[in-house]
């Protein structure tokens, strides 16, 4: 049944489309499966929606014009679902003022601060501060526009171009998305800093 | 005698991500790195933020894959 229809109405692509898919895409499972990870926060959720990429991809591989642009292609798609599932339900923090914004410097915090008194190697100390796992929540707290371009900089070591290319817009917002997702993700650190007691208290 | 600079720390700070992506080139390039060349500040906050990234990187890297997971994907292509 089905008439050469997929389940979900895609058409269902020949055996030899379908090796092809196979062997152009699966390739990057790991990539996909890695973006998705930090992309959701959770190893499940990361499986589910490599397989519905995969899935989504399959259905739209005819249209797929330059092959070697099967990675990007991807993650345009994987992106595509995280921004219809989380629509809505979102934990991301607020942008608040961008000029603010532009001017934080968790350096001179830090420096100002001074929360390790007798460090010698006072920024490093207050890095060091962090687990993994509060490093991962702050990226994933970013607001969408900054925390993918971010996510495949920092996950995939995509270039501005591929960039501009998976997110749809010139390279010059891909600038300034990466400069400014990098100050929240500042912020976010001091504010958990703050929230930890590791600033302020230390003071006398 | 103080030299007129042609670039300020706040306009250099703004460039700072981009040079460590090395998405910098030409003329801003050039001006970026005069600057670091003159001012030992700029030089330190570039450090942290050069430290900020590695630091940020190596938490999100890792994320092994599941053993089975392309296996389920291939039965997953199988059955659409």
């Amino acid at each position: 049944m089905g008439g050469g229809r997929g389940s979900e109405g895609g058409l269902a692509l020949d055996p030899e489309a379908r090796q092809r898919f196979e062997e152009l895409a699966l390739p990057h499972l790991a990539s996909v499966y890695r973006l998705a990870v930090r992309l959701t926060g959770s190893p499940q959720d990361a499986e589910d929606l490599a397989q519905e990429t995969y899935l989504k991809a399959m259905r739209a591989f005819s249209g797929l014009r330059e092959p070697e642009r099967v990675r990007p292609w991807l993650f345009q798609i994987l992106n595509r679902l995280v921004l219809d599932r989380h629509r809505g339900g979102s934990r991301e923090v607020a942008v608040g003022d961008l000029e603010e914004l532009d001017r934080f410097s968790l350096y001179e915090l830090i420096r100002d601060e001074d929360p390790f008194p007798y460090s010698d190697r006072l920024h490093e100390d207050f890095l060091a501060q962090f687990d993994d796992e509060e490093v991962r929540r702050a990226l994933l707290a970013l607001p969408e526009a900054y925390r993918l371009p971010l996510l495949l900089l920092y996950v995939e070591e995509l270039s501005y171009k591929e960039l501009a290319e998976v997110l749809g817009c010139p390279v010059g917002t891909v600038m300034s998305r990466l400069h400014r997702g990098r100050k929240i993700l500042e912020r976010e650190l001091w504010e958990c800093a703050k929230r930890r007691g590791l600033v302020k208290t230390w003071k006398r | 005698m103080e030299e007129m600079k042609p670039m300020t720390c706040a306009d250099a700070m703004r460039q700072f991500f981009a040079y460590l992506d090395r998405a910098l080139a030409g003329e801003s390039l050039e001006a970026l790195e005069s600057h670091l060349e003159e001012c030992l500040a700029c030089c330190d906050k570039l450090a942290f933020s050069r430290q900020l990234d590695e630091f940020a990187k190596t938490r999100v890297r890792e994320a092994p894959l599941p053993p089975d997971l392309e296996e389920r994907i291939r039965q997953a292509l199988d059955r659409a």
